[in-house]
C-alpha cells in the first residue's frame, strides 16, 4: 500500500475498501478458482451440474472436512503438521466397528470413536509436551508405529449392515447427506469459537508468537496438550463418517486422505508457521479439493492423471502461499 | 576324566542334532504381506501348520508388497538353506530376478497365481475364474434385465497388474459371453485399488458422471473393489438395481454380507499350501521332484475356482473357520473339497 | 521454526566433523554408533554368528544400496536446511523411465543419462518453488511426491509393470568384491567422500552454514539460494541414481516402486542425527549408520521369524529416542 494512498484524505474510503478487499482476497481467490473449475467442467459436460454431482462432492467433503479441522487446529497452534491422522482414524474406526458389533447404541459408538481419537491425540501430546519434541517428527513416528500395530491387530473390519452407524452413512437430511451436516456445523462453530473464545485466542497466540504468549501467562504445555487431544477428537469423529459407509476397511485405507487434508489446510490460508488463518476458509478449500477429482472424471481423465493434478494443485497453492507471505514480510 | 566324558557326550548329542536338523526338510515361504487381506496371513499359517505336521522346518518371510523386499527374501532363503520355496509375489515384475537367484542356488520355487518361467505354478487360472464370474453375473443380468443393463462398471485394481487384467477383463469377457449385445459405451471403469474404503470416492464420482444409469452390473478385481461401487451407489440412493459379482470371496461369507453382492468366485486362497505341498513339495522332499510346470494353462497344481451365488456362499464358513476345518481335515484335503458346493 | 534462544547455544548444534573418530565417540554420532553396536550385538545374540557372515552382510548390503545412495544425497539437502520428501516417488519415476527406455532398446548409458536429466528437472521445479518463491519445503515436496507418483503410473501405463531384465545391468549391480556387493561398498565410499566434502571442503562448510544460520551465511557472502538449489537438485539426482540401481536389481519397474522410501530414509537419517526441520546438523557418517541400523534391525526380525511389522514399531521408537537424545544434547527444543 503506497504512502500517497494513506495520506490523501479523499481516498481514505477507497483505502478502507482496498484493505477490506486484501483481507478477503484469499477467500475470493479460492471461490473464483472453484467457480472457474465448475464452469469449465460444465462447458465440457453440461450434465456436470446435477444433484448427483453435488452429492458426490459433498460426501467427499465430509470426511476430509472434519479431518481438516483437526489438522488446522494443530497447525494454527504452531504444531506444524499432524502426520498421525491416518492411524488415529483407523484406530477410532476399529473401535466403532467393535462397539457396533456389540450392539451399542449409536451415541455410544460416536463417543467411543471420539474418545479413542482423544486418547491417540493425547499420547502424541504427551510425547510432544513432555519430551519437548517437534510434532511433525513425533506424529511421523507414532503414525509409523500405529499403522504397524493396526496391521497386527486386524486385516479387515466392517460395520454391521443395518446398524445405526451403517444407516447414518447413507442417510439424508434436508436433501443433503447426513454425514455432511456435522462437518458444516463443526467448521463454522470451531471457526467462530477459535476467534471468539479466550481459549481459542490463546491457541492462536501460542502459534503466533511463543514469547508473547508466555509473557501473557499462557501455559504452553496445557494449551498444547489440549489442542492435540482435541484435534484427535475430531479425527475420532471423522472415523464415524469414514467407517459408516466405507464397507470393509484395513489399516492402510486412510493413507490417501492425508495429502488432501494437508492441501486443504494450506489452501485455506492457514500458514504452516502457525498463528494465522481462519478455519471457516476450510469450507472453501475442502470444497475445491473435493470437486477436483469429480471434475477430472467428467473430463474423462484416468485416476493416474488425477494424482498429477492433485500434486500440482498442492505445489501451486504452497508456492503462492510462500510468495504471498514473503511479500508481506519484506 | 569327567571333562572328557562331558565333551564326548556333548559332541555326540551335538552331531546328532546337527545331522538330524540337516536331514529335516526346510520349507521357506514368502507371504504377500499386503495390509488388505486376511488370506495372505492365512496362507502362511496353513503352510506352517502342514509343515509342522510333516516334521519339516519352516521359515517364513513377508514380501511386504514391495519389490525390493521380495528380491531380498529370495537371497535370505538361499542363505538360510531352505530346500524349497513357496511364494506369493504381489509385484511379479521381480520374479525374473527371484528365479535367477533361487535357480542359481538350485532351490525349486512354487509361485502362486502369477506364472514365471522356471517356477512351479500353483493356483487359479485367474482368467478362467474371471470368465466364470462374468458368466455367473451374466446369467443374472439376462434373467432380471434381459441383458440390458444401463451400465457395466469395472472396479479395477491396477496395482495387481496382470491379475487385474485377467480377473476384471475376464469378467467382462464372461459377461459378454452371456450378453453379447451390450454396447461398448456402457462399459465404464474406475480405480478401486481393490479396497472398498479407498475406492468409495472414485466410485461416487463415476456414478455422478453417469447420473441416468439405474441398472448397474458391477465386476472387478475382488469383493472389496466391487463393494466400493455398491456402497457408493447406496450413498447416492441408487443401489436398488445394482448387481455386483466379486472375486476371491473375501466378503461374501458370514452374517454381514451386502445384499447387492450377488455372487463371487471363491479361490480359498488360504488353503493353497495344500495343493503346493501335495503336488510339488512332497515330491521334492522325497527326492522325487515333479516336472516343472510353470504355465497357468498347464500348471503344476490347478486350484479350481468355485463360483458361487450369494445364496450358495451362505453355506461357506468364514475364513477363520475354514482354516480351522482345513487343518483338522486329513493332510491333502483341499478347501475346495471341503467347501465348494458345486 | 527454531527459537532464537536455542540458536544462541549454537555451538552444541554444530557437529565437529573435522575429527571423525572423535565425532564417533562423542557428539551426535556417538549415540548412533552406540545403537549400531547394540543392534549388531543383538543380531549376534538372537541370530547367531551367521548374522555377520559374508552372505548375510551381503544380503543386508544389497538391500541397503539404494537407501544409502538416496540418503547420502538427501542428507546434503537436510544439511542445507531443506527436506525433500519427494525422493521416494522420484525413485519410482526414475525406475519407470529407465525401464521404459531400456525396453525401447536404448543403451544403458543414454537411458541413464536421460533419466537423470529428467529427475534433475523435477528437482529443479522443487527448487524454483521452494527457493524462488519461498514455498514451504514439506508441503511442496509432498505435492511433488503425489505428482511424480501419478507420472510414474502413467509411464507404467496399461502394462502396470515394465519388464526390463537387462543381464548386463543385473550382473553389474550384483557384482561382489571380496564377497561383499560392490555397489554397497561404493555406497559406503560415497558416504565417506561426502563426509570429507562436508567437513573439509569450502562447499561443505558453505552448505552447513546455510543450513545452520541463514542470515549469517548471507552476511558472509554465501549464496543461500544457490546452495539450496544445488542441494535440491542433488537430492533429485541421488533419487534418480537410486531408481536406476533399482531397475538393475529388480529387473523391472512397478507402479509402487519407491513407495514409502522417503519415510524409511528420513527416519533412518534422523535416527542417525540429521534433522528434517533444522539445517546444519547431521553427519553423513551418522546418516549412513542410521540406515545400516534400520537395515540390520530388519534383518534380525527376518531371521528370527518375527513379523516384519515389528521392525516398523522399533524404528518408530528409535526415531523418537534419537530425536529426544538430540534435544537433550541441546538440539531443537519444542517449547
Amino acid at each position: 500500500m503506497r504512502l500517497e494512498h494513506a495520506i490523501k484524505p479523499e481516498s481514505s474510503m477507497s483505502t478502507l475498501l482496498w484493505l477490506r478487499f486484501r483481507a478477503f482476497s484469499a477467500p475470493i481467490f479460492l471461490l473464483t478458482v472453484w467457480l472457474l473449475l465448475i464452469i469449465a467442467t460444465a462447458i465440457y459436460r453440461p450434465d456436470f451440474i446435477s444433484y448427483q454431482t453435488l452429492l458426490a462432492v459433498v460426501f467427499t467433503m465430509s470426511i476430509v472436512g472434519v479431518l481438516a479441522i483437526g489438522q488446522a487446529l494443530v497447525t494454527i497452534s504452531g504444531g506444524f503438521l499432524d502426520l498421525s491422522q491416518p492411524s488415529c482414524l483407523i484406530f477410532a474406526s476399529f473401535v466403532s466397528v467393535k462397539l457396533s458389533e456389540a450392539g451399542m447404541p449409536f451415541i455410544i459408538v460416536i463417543l467411543g470413536a471420539i474418545i479413542t481419537g482423544v486418547i491417540v491425540g493425547a499420547i502424541n501430546a504427551l510425547i510432544i509436551v513432555l519430551a519437548r519434541l517437534n510434532p511433525i517428527i513425533v506424529t511421523l513416528a507414532t503414525n509409523f508405529i500405529g499403522l504397524a500395530v493396526l496391521f497386527l491387530l486386524f486385516r479387515a473390519a466392517e460395520v454391521p449392515i443395518g446398524s445405526e452407524i451403517h444407516t447414518f452413512g447413507r442417510a439424508y437430511f434436508l436433501g443433503l447427506p447426513a454425514t455432511w451436516w456435522p462437518m458444516l456445523i463443526l467448521i463454522f462453530i470451531v471457526g467462530l469459537l477459535i476467534h471468539q473464545t479466550r481459549y481459542g485466542r490463546q491457541t492462536i497466540a501460542v502459534g503466533g508468537n511463543l514469547y508473547a504468549a508466555q509473557t501473557r501467562g499462557i501455559s504452553l504445555k496445557k494449551t498444547r496438550f489440549l489442542i492435540f487431544s482435541i484435534a484427535g477428537g475430531f479425527v475420532g469423529f471423522a472415523a464415524i463418517l469414514f467407517c459408516s459407509a466405507s464397507g470393509p476397511f484395513n489399516s492402510d485405507s486412510a493413507n490417501i486422505l492425508q495429502l488432501n487434508v494437508i492441501a486443504a489446510v494450506i489452501l485455506a490460508g492457514i500458514s504452516l508457521e502457525g498463528g494465522r488463518g481462519h478455519l471457516w476458509m476450510l469450507f472453501l478449500s475442502v470444497g475445491l479439493l473435493s470437486t477436483v477429482p469429480t471434475s477430472l472424471v467428467f473430463f474423462g481423465l484416468s485416476s493416474d492423471a488425477q494424482a498429477i493434478f492433485q500434486g500440482l494443485i498442492l505445489i501451486l497453492a504452497v508456492t503462492f502461499d510462500g510468495y504471498r507471505s514473503r511479500k508481506v514480510t519484506l | 576324566m569327567t571333562k572328557f566324558i562331558k565333551t564326548f557326550v556333548f559332541s555326540v548329542v551335538g552331531i546328532f542334532l546337527i545331522s538330524s536338523s540337516a536331514n529335516a526338510f526346510k520349507l521357506g515361504m514368502a507371504v504377500g504381506g499386503h495390509a488388505c487381506c486376511e488370506w495372505m496371513k492365512s496362507q502362511g499359517d496353513v503352510a506352517r501348520a502342514i509343515a509342522e505336521k510333516k516334521g519339516w522346518d519352516y521359515f517364513e518371510l513377508s514380501n511386504e508388497g514391495d519389490s525390493a523386499t521380495s528380491v531380498k527374501n529370495a537371497q535370505l532363503f538361499v542363505q538360510e538353506g531352505v530346500d524349497a520355496v513357496i511364494q506369493f509375489n504381489g509385484e511379479p515384475g521381480t520374479n525374473a530376478a527371484i528365479q535367477q537367484i533361487l535357480g542359481a542356488a538350485g532351490i525349486p520355487v512354487v509361485t502362486y497365481d502369477i506364472a514365471e518361467e522356471g517356477m512351479y505354478f500353483v493356483g487359479i487360472d485367474n482368467l478362467g475364474a474371471g470368465i466364470a464370474g462374468g458368466e455367473g453375473l451374466g446369467k443374472l443380468v439376462k434373467e432380471k434385465w434381459n441383458c440390458e443393463p444401463d451400465l457395466v462398471v469395472s472396479a479395477e485394481g491396477a496395482g495387481a497388474g496382470i491379475v487385474n487384467t485377467w480377473r476384471t477383463g475376464g469378467m467382462r469377457t464372461g459377461l459378454g459371453n452371456i450378453c453379447p449385445d451390450i454396447p461398448a459405451e456402457k462399459y465404464k471403469s474406475f480405480e478401486s485399488n481393490g479396497d472398498a474404503a479407498a475406492g468409495l470416492a472414485p466410485a461416487r464420482d463415476l456414478l455422478a458422471a453417469n447420473p441416468d444409469a439405474v441398472r448397474i452390473a458391477v465386476v472387478g478385481l475382488n469383493d472389496g473393489g466391487v463393494l466400493a461401487l455398491v456402497n457408493a451407489a447406496e450413498q447416492l440412493g441408487r443401489a436398488d438395481e445394482v448387481m455386483a459379482w466379486g472375486q476371491d470371496g473375501a466378503f461374501i461369507t458370514g452374517d454381514n454380507v451386502n445384499p447387492r453382492l450377488v455372487g463371487s468366485v471363491f479361490y480359498f486362497l488360504e488353503g493353497y499350501a495344500v495343493y503346493a505341498i501335495r503336488d510339488v513339495i512332497d515330491g521334492i522332499a522325497a527326492g522325487n521332484p515333479p516336472p516343472v510346470k510353470w504355465e497357468a494353462g498347464d500348471p503344476a497344481s490347478q486350484v479350481k475356482p468355485c463360483p458361487a451365488t450369494a445364496a450358495e456362499a451362505q453355506l461357506v464358513p468364514v475364513e477363520a473357520e475354514r482354516v480351522k476345518q482345513l487343518l483338522a481335515a486329513p493332510i491333502g484335503t483341499t478347501a475346495y473339497d471341503l467347501f465348494c458346493a458345486n | 521454526m527454531t527459537n532464537t534462544a536455542a540458536n544462541s547455544d549454537n555451538s552444541k548444534n554444530f557437529i565437529n566433523i573435522e575429527r571423525p573418530w572423535k565425532e564417533m565417540l562423542s557428539g551426535s554420532v556417538a549415540s548412533i554408533t552406540l545403537t549400531f553396536v547394540i543392534v549388531i550385538a543383538l543380531g549376534l545374540i538372537l541370530v547367531g554368528p551367521r548374522f555377520l557372515s559374508f552372505s548375510n552382510v551381503s544380503i543386508m548390503g544389497n538391500y541397503l544400496i539404494i537407501p544409502l545412495v538416496v540418503g547420502a544425497f538427501a542428507g546434503f539437502a537436510l544439511l542445507s536446511g531443506v527436506v525433500d520428501l519427494s525422493i521416494g516417488s522420484m525413485v519410482g519415476f526414475s525406475t519407470a523411465l529407465m525401464a521404459l527406455l531400456l525396453n525401447q532398446d536404448w543403451g544403458i548409458m543414454s537411458a541413464g543419462l536421460v533419466t537423470l536429466v529428467f529427475c534433475m528437472f523435477f528437482g529443479g521445479i522443487n527448487a524454483i518453488c521452494i527457493v524462488g518463491f519461498g514455498a514451504g519445503p514439506i508441503p511442496t515436496t509432498l505435492g511433488m511426491l503425489t505428482a511424480l507418483r501419478g507420472i510414474t503410473w502413467l509411464i507404467c501405463g496399461p502394462a502396470y509393470t515394465i519388464p526390463a531384465f537387462n543381464l548386463k545391468l543385473f550382473t553389474i549391480v550384483n557384482h561382489r568384491f571380496l564377497g561383499i556387493p560392490t555397489f554397497f561398498l561404493v555406497g559406503l565410499l560415497l558416504t565417506l567422500i561426502i563426509t570429507l566434502i562436508v567437513s573439509k571442503s569450502r562447499v561443505g562448510r558453505h552448505i552447513k552454514a546455510v543450513g545452520g544460520d541463514e542470515q549469517a551465511a548471507e552476511r558472509a557472502g554465501i549464496s543461500v539460494k544457490g546452495v539450496r538449489v544445488l542441494a535440491l537438485i542433488l537430492s533429485a539426482l541421488g533419487a534418480g541414481i537410486g531408481g536406476i540401481i533399482m531397475v538393475a536389481q529388480i529387473t523391472s519397474a512397478t507402479r509402487m516402486a519407491g513407495f514409502g522410501l522417503e519415510f524409511e530414509v528420513y527416519a533412518a537419517l534422523m535416527i542417525g542425527g540429521y534433522s528434517i526441520l533444522r539445517g546444519g546438523v547431521g553427519n553423513p557418517l551418522g546418516g549412513a549408520l542410521g540406515i545400516l541400523v534400520v537395515g540390520a534391525l530388519g534383518n534380525v526380525i527376518d531371521l528370527t521369524a518375527s513379523s516384519s511389522y515389528y521392525t516398523n514399531i522399533i524404528v518408530g521408537i528409535l526415531l523418537l529416542s534419537a530425536v529426544y537424545l538430540d534435544r537433550l544434547r541441546g538440539g531443537d527444543s519444542y517449547d
